[in-house]
């Protein structure tokens, strides 16, 4: 298992109260991956899904809030591997947002970025009928063939095509080999030989006082 | 101060959150305190905050996420539009914004940066090959020793998770022209064909006193006000080369006058950090040093609830209501304190501390991988110009730390160079520019292909590997004439004020301040817009992050009454047995590095095996 495993770093982006965090909530709650328990530290979200023969474990970047004054930091955006943005097909402030936020990408991101566009919280227009969508689907088509994103209509409520958005972006992930990654430049993965994972010492630390001596 | 008056802490405050959301829903886990996702966050500032930042750099960042890990409520500003302040990595475009704003006169900044020169090649300017973007350079360049308190918070807080750090084996001592490479692990020393059998024996009883020294003052103390030279030569009969590599490369001193505990304690910084994660002493972030920690940092504290905002400058903050307004005219009442970096003060501040001692800096983007300096599989190195080594006659070391494109800081076929010194006044450009000149010939030298008598030069070992031998190469820096130049495609000098002084971490009377907001109205300054703010200082001339956690636990104990909490959280994927899966994640990452330690265990074979180990005088 631990072979095929690929890191995916996918951030989350969209307007405040689009539903952005519901989204992850609910696909790393759900129990259609092999692995149920979604892992969470205090970095970052985790779920691993299967594709095919082998298994993506998304590292969910949540945005903290920093992005309500402009503030996110480029960190947020390097090595990301996927980006999500959400709009509320209810408010059509939080679609002009999301074009923002395709733009941000293009600029900040790396080139091969996977991005999803999620019209989300389509159980509205289910139980309030067709007046309270405000973004045409065709609409958010448009923007997605327009910048080559991936494009579905959500629902955090009811799950509808949640694990899909997913998927669809594990899909489109160029597979890298770990020896690949030897020398890679700029999209960068976990698996990166020099990398020194600083939860290693204690392997080490052990011996660390007579090493040297 | 009391306990009783502390505020709770972010786990007690959570609990309630806990038993709702089980309460609420059947199937969704437990999901810890992750700002935004519990509810939507207000698109406005908070009326109340109890401790306001300003300034985004490596303590004010610590700070900021211990105070919100512990349960304090902060609003965290920065007056730029990047993170970072005094610790920022700055782009191409950036640093020309910033160099022209010291020399402004008219900021903050001047107080604490001068004489800020920049030169930009046109190649760099008007290229189709480089961006601004390729380019993240340090105001303060840093490394991080494998074995110190900034580590261990990295990986107590899971800050390290956003980060990537890479390994520095490298350390280089610049003498009679050339590098020689710093024999710093005792295989090396065995196996070092120019020690003396004396030496060796030498070497290794200091190295073996060192570990433990403090729980040795009976050998030490008649030199605890004495220079560690006199201390090293009088009770360890160490020869001058060994000197300079163990007080200028492994102990990173400024000069041969340090006294003896100070430079002990540095050495064995060095020796301790050995083989912690490798054979290495040293790490060093991708991207850029301190400015990504200090993202990384300020990222934790927003999970933990703190309110950021950049592009956002302090205007005078008032103690007696404890009102601070902004310049986008916005106001917030601050309980408990305000905390601000020199660089990010009001303006008609009265009360900033003095910044008395210098730093000089010159960083260089060269048109160059310089990867002959560095170790198998790395990207960066350590060079140390030791007191009168450089033709300057320098008194002072000149330190450079050479970071190459594997670390992403710099565009391939590029390198940057940091150098830096604590010489005072003019002499400390002229010795920086006699480092460099001397990097320059170094670098050209070893990279150079058209050489005549290459045969001289390299050595062929048993096994076929090619062996620089370096008196050689010594010897052939002094008839060499460089047939090419480096081309540099940037050259910044600048000189940083401080008020730590050199070997100082910090200054704790800079943070002298009580509890309790003054009563005693006669303490304020009339007319200053600044009156009972805390100052941070800035960053010292260290080399290494040494200062970070002890001037960020000063800050925090000021604060909250204690710094026993620093830190002290209980991330849920600890608590909660389901969440153990993060654990073993990590295990897997170990494993694809089991190389390294393998590695390290051969070294231990060998020395274990090394019948001279044991030899004592």
């Amino acid at each position: 298992m631990n072979s095929n495993v690929a890191s995916v770093k996918l951030v989350l982006l969209g307007e405040a109260a689009v539903g952005k965090s519901s989204i992850v909530v609910r696909f790393v709650s759900n129990d259609f991956s092999e692995n149920k328990e979604p892992t969470i530290g205090a970095a970052f979200l985790t779920q691993r899904v299967n594709i095919d023969d082998h298994t993506i474990k998304f590292e969910i970047w949540d945005t903290a809030g920093q992005e309500r004054f402009a503030s996110l930091a480029p960190m947020y955006y390097r090595n990301a591997q996927a980006a999500l943005i959400v709009y509320d097909v209810t408010k059509p402030q939080s679609f002009i947002k999301a074009r923002h936020w395709v733009k941000e990408l293009h600029e900040q991101a790396s080139g091969d970025i996977v991005i999803a566009l999620a019209g989300n919280k389509v159980d509205l227009i289910e139980e309030n009928g067709e007046n309270e969508r405000k973004v045409a689907t065709e609409e958010g088509q448009k923007l997605a063939d327009e910048e080559n994103l991936l494009f579905f209509e959500t629902s955090a409520k009811t799950g509808y095509n949640v694990n899909e958005i997913f998927l669809a972006v594990g899909d489109k992930i160029p597979l890298k080999r770990p020896n690949d990654n030897a020398n890679e430049n700029g999209s960068g993965n976990n698996q990166n030989s020099s990398r020194v994972q600083l939860t290693d010492a204690n392997a080490n630390a052990a011996n660390a006082g007579n090493c040297s001596c | 101060m009391l306990n009783a008056e502390r505020r709770p802490s972010v786990a007690e405050r959570r609990s309630s959150f806990l038993s709702g959301s089980l309460q609420n829903s059947m199937n969704i886990p437990v999901v810890p305190h992750l700002a935004g996702i519990e509810d939507p966050l207000p698109e406005t500032t908070p009326d109340k905050v109890d401790v306001l930042i300003a300034g985004t750099g490596m303590v004010e960042s610590v700070l900021a996420a211990a105070l919100a890990w512990q349960g304090s409520s902060v609003l965290h500003i920065d007056k730029n539009d990047y993170y970072g302040d005094t610790s920022a990595t700055l782009t191409i475009d950036q640093i020309s914004n910033w160099v022209n704003e010291v020399n402004s006169g008219t900021s903050s900044l001047s107080v604490c940066y001068t004489n800020a020169k920049l030169y930009i090649s046109k190649s760099l300017r008007h290229s189709n090959t480089y961006v601004s973007r390729d380019f993240g350079i340090d105001l303060s360049p840093k490394i991080l020793f494998a074995k110190s308190d900034l580590l261990s918070i990295l990986v107590k807080s899971r800050v390290h998770q956003y980060l990537e750090f890479q390994s520095l084996s490298n350390f280089h001592t610049y003498e009679n022209d050339s590098f020689e490479k710093l024999t710093n692990t005792k295989q090396e020393i065995f196996t070092d064909q120019n020690l003396s059998l004396m030496s060796k024996r030498n070497l290794m009883r200091f190295i073996k006193f060192v570990l433990v020294w403090d729980e040795q003052p009976e050998i030490w103390q008649q030199y605890a006000e004495k220079p560690i030279s006199d201390f090293l030569v009088e009770k360890f009969k160490l020869e001058n080369n060994q000197l300079y590599e163990l007080i200028f490369s492994i102990g990173l001193c400024y000069n041969l006058d340090v006294k003896t505990p100070n430079a002990l304690q540095r050495i064995r910084r060095y020796l301790t950090s050995f083989d912690v994660y490798g054979p290495f002493p040293v790490l060093y972030s991708k991207f850029g040093g301190p400015g990504e920690l200090s993202q990384g940092f300020c990222r934790s504290a927003a999970v933990a609830g703190s309110t950021y905002k950049l592009n956002s400058q302090l205007l005078s903050f008032n103690p007696t209501t404890k009102e601070a307004v902004f310049k986008d005219g916005s106001k917030i009442k601050v309980e408990e304190r305000v905390i601000v970096s020199p660089t990010q003060a009001p303006l008609d501040s009265k009360n900033i501390p003095k910044q008395e001692y210098e730093v000089h800096r010159l960083t260089c983007i060269v048109e160059k991988s310089c990867s002959e300096w560095f170790g198998e599989g790395e990207s960066a190195a350590v060079v140390v110009f030791p007191p009168n080594s450089l033709k300057s006659n320098n008194r002072t070391v000149v330190q450079a730390f050479i970071v190459g494109s594997g670390t992403e800081s710099c565009a391939k076929g590029t390198c940057i160079w940091y150098l830096s010194t604590v010489e005072t006044g003019p002499r400390a450009e002229l010795d920086l520019d006699a480092a460099l000149e001397a990097l320059e010939r170094s670098i050209i030298r070893e990279s150079s292909t058209d050489l005549e008598n290459e045969n001289d030069l390299i050595q062929l070992g048993p096994n076929g590997q090619t062996i620089i031998n370096s008196v050689k190469l010594g010897q052939s820096f002094k008839e060499y004439i460089p047939r090419e130049k480096v081309q540099f495609l940037l050259k910044l000098y600048y000189t940083q004020f401080t008020s730590t002084p050199p070997f100082d971490v910090v200054t704790p009377s800079v943070f002298e301040f009580s509890k309790e907001w003054p009563k005693d109205s006669s303490l304020l300054v009339p007319g200053a817009s600044d009156n009972n703010i805390v100052y941070t200082s800035m960053p010292c001339a260290e080399i290494s992050y040494d200062d970070v956690i002890t001037a960020a636990k000063v800050l925090y104990e000021k604060i909250v009454g204690s710094d026993d909490d620093f830190f002290d959280v209980d991330f849920e994927d600890e608590d909660i047995p389901t969440y153990q899966n993060n654990g073993d994640v990590q295990y897997q990452n170990t494993f694809e590095e089991d190389d390294e330690e393998d590695e390290a265990r051969d070294m231990d074979i060998v020395e274990n095996e090394e019948p001279m180990g044991e030899m004592e005088i």
